[in-house]
């Protein structure tokens, strides 16, 4: 078991539960930034969701869903990534890939709170939400999907599977006298290092590794189920909205990911261990999901262009050349920009960091704008009845929350980096011999 | 089990609008909230235009999708045809409202009693006290607060609450008494006709043997109890005039 990147005068390795200035600043800001979302959100709990821009569809010309739904739609599509890319590594053997394991498990657990919380933001009524979704649950209900799978079946086995994965090496830092001591002691939770016991970890990391992808994608698949199984909604309705998530999942999760390395990367001093191999294959697996995802996104230009209904005919004039025309090409934009960078790199076969967290920050970008444009437009023009056509733009209160999720993501991701190893201790390479 | 059903005769409409303010002074919805609204229709360019006029009541489908998508059961389907909501179960996330085709759910933004006309109105006023006696407040109605049908669920929108959603009852505080819901009682053209299309001897079931039916978005497979007589269905060439401009 070979222990990598001790960082000197700490015994502990990465820098765990060393908080220099540039954290402690770190740590201020986020906190200040997630306090002021909880701030704007409070004021909705008093005075209700009438201090947001949201309104009714109908009579109001409103969007009933707005920010909050496309931050929730963007939040469970980056945990996609994140969780397959450490499966997979772990059954395909992408050696390459094992370094940032934990770092892919960890924006999972990340962006799955963050985005179930968005979820609970969004409702009327929270509590009773939580209560009532358990005592009455209707798995019939694409919602079941959005929030009790994602709750109570994809937030929990990521958490197991990050909790597991990681247990060799709590095992390994709970040896270290530190503040955190007991936190490992408890992580490792009586794991001892013998052969039995390795052999027993990794096979269950190996079927963990194979039940949670398919978990993932049926969970993930009722996200765009929310919106395609909708007759009464022209722009929703539609088989290829479940694919068509996950395809924008991977795009803005690999995206995401490749994001978070670079940064982890930097924090360590630019170690070695994540190293040139790594990128290449996440530029790649980007490369693959940006071109699917862009691709996903002419087929709906040109299906929208050519489309018959006269509902559809309409919204797709108002995508195209309407209100929300800068948008959708501002996102179709970013989306190619990206691509070609991409692109760039893997004609030259050099996969160079600088350009790919560019790249990785327009594809993004792109999917979030996507992700917008697939709520919203369907809302305030696509009635089916000849309502006037309405409007929505998200208002500060909207914004400051959604700022506040951002920063509370960042807080969680930051604080497990000074707790605990972001990069496994432990060479895989046996685990997955041995499976 | 009686079925209800309403009949909207587009050839008597007049566009009078009076349906939707006794569905308000009925049910005492909030500002900006229209459990009951009438399109003006404009078709064609002045000055060859043509004024049409359509109610719009929620459409109590047989096969809802404000039903299907509720995650919680709230929004639900009784025997007698009507599609009602608990108010004690809705946890407001507003699928119900995008799943119907038809515009017709309205989320509460705010508490009922910043909802109310607060800026029109001084509830606190002496002369309104005569007539509401000061036993509660004046957009409050106890019939609203009570548990309805087999069932005995909250569902007459009772004094509203924030963060919920509602709709159109069929004023099932009325029905449960045997009487017609608020909008058909006051239509003064008879444009509104309700009852249970199930008794042959109801005037409903006799209106329908000699007009014959179409509903709204037939196409969407929503089986509306709603049915429509005379006049056309509405199409994306005309331009809905004078939507009621009230703010929540
Ligand atoms: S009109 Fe809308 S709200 Fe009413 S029953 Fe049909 S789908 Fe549900
Ligand atoms: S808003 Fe209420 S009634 Fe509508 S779907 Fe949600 S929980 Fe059901």
């Amino acid at each position: 078991m070979a222990v990598a990147t001790q960082t000197s005068g700490s015994l502990l390795p990465q820098g765990v539960g060393r908080i220099t200035r540039t954290w402690r600043l770190f740590f201020l800001g986020m906190i200040l930034i997630a306090g002021f979302g909880l701030y704007a959100y409070l004021r909705e709990v008093s005075s209700g969701m009438i201090v947001t821009n949201m309104r009714d569809t109908g009579t109001m010309g409103g969007a009933p869903w707005g920010l909050y739904v496309v931050m929730v739609e963007y939040f469970i599509g980056v945990s996609f990534a994140g969780i397959v890319i450490a499966a997979v590594s772990r059954v395909f053997r992408i050696r390459e890939l094992q370094p940032i394991s934990r770092i892919a498990e960890l924006l999972t657990v990340g962006s799955l709170m963050v985005g179930l919380l968005a979820v609970l933001i969004d409702l009327g009524h929270p509590i009773r939400g939580v209560v009532n979704m358990l005592l009455y649950a209707r798995p019939q209900s694409p919602f079941f999907g959005t929030f009790m799978l994602v709750a109570m079946g994809v937030l929990p086995a990521s958490l197991v599977y990050l909790y597991l994965g990681a247990r060799q090496d709590a095992a390994v830092v709970a040896e270290q006298p530190s503040r955190l001591q007991r936190l490992h002691r408890l992580w490792a939770a009586g794991y001892s290092d013998t052969e039995a016991e390795r052999l027993r970890h990794r096979k269950v990391m190996f079927w963990l590794s194979v039940g949670i992808v398919p978990l993932i994608v049926v969970a993930l698949s009722t996200e765009g189920l929310v919106f395609g199984i909708q007759v009464g909604r022209p722009g929703w309705f539609g088989s290829l909205q479940g694919p068509d998530f996950l395809v924008l999942a991977a795009a803005s999760g690999l995206a995401n990911l490749l994001v978070l390395t670079a940064i982890v990367r930097r924090l360590l001093g630019n170690t070695d261990r994540i190293g040139p191999s790594v990128f290449k294959w996440l530029g790649r697996f980007l490369l693959v999901a940006a071109a699917a995802a862009l691709y996903f996104m002419i087929v709906e230009l040109i299906t929208l262009m050519y489309a018959t209904p006269e509902h559809e005919r309409l919204l797709a004039d108002e995508l195209i050349r309407g209100s929300y025309a800068w948008i959708f090409w501002v996102s179709i934009a970013l989306m190619a920009a990206g691509l070609v960078l991409l692109l760039v790199q893997a004609g030259t076969r050099r996969w160079q960091i600088g350009p790919l967290v560019l790249a990785s920050v327009l594809i993004s970008t792109a999917a979030l704008a996507e992700r917008y444009l697939t709520v919203i437009p369907s809302q305030t023009h696509a009635t089916l009845l000849p309502y006037e056509p309405g409007s929505y733009f998200p208002n500060w209160i909207e914004f400051a929350v959604v700022a506040g999720l951002f920063a509370l993501g960042a807080l969680l991701i930051g604080l497990f980096i000074k707790a605990f190893p972001i990069l496994p201790l432990t060479d895989d390479e046996e685990v997955i011999a041995d499976a | 089990m009686a079925k209800y059903s309403m009949v909207v005769d587009l050839d008597l409409c007049q566009g009078c609008r009076a349906c939707t303010e006794a569905c308000k002074i009925e049910n005492n919805t909030g500002s900006g909230i229209f459990w009951m609204h009438v399109f003006r229709f404009e078709e064609g360019e002045y000055p060859e235009t043509k004024m049409s006029f359509l109610p719009r009541p929620c459409q109590h489908c047989d096969n809802a999708p404000c039903v299907k998508v509720c995650p919680v059961g709230a929004r639900f389907k009784r025997e007698d045809g009507l599609v009602l909501t608990d108010f004690d179960r809705c946890i407001g996330c507003r699928y119900c409202e995008l799943a119907c085709p038809y515009g017709v759910n309205y989320f509460t933004w705010q508490s009922p009693e910043k909802s109310h006309y607060q800026d029109v109105v001084d509830w606190e006023d002496d002369d309104l006290a005569l007539v509401t006696g000061g036993l509660v407040p004046p957009y409050k109605n106890p019939d609203l607060d009570l548990k309805y049908g087999e069932e005995q669920r909250y569902t007459a929108g009772g004094n509203h609450a924030k963060g919920v959603i509602e709709k159109c009852t069929f004023c099932v505080q009325r029905v449960e008494k045997g009487m017609n819901p608020a909008c058909v009682e006051t239509c003064p053209v008879n444009a509104l006709i309700f009852g249970d299309t199930d008794s042959p001897d109801s005037p409903i079931s006799h209106y329908l043997r000699v007009r014959q039916p179409w509903r709204l978005l037939e196409e969407a497979g929503t089986h509306p109890r709603v049915m429509y007589v005379g006049g056309k269905p509405p199409n994306p060439s005309l331009k809905e005039i004078e939507r009621p401009k009230a703010e929540v």
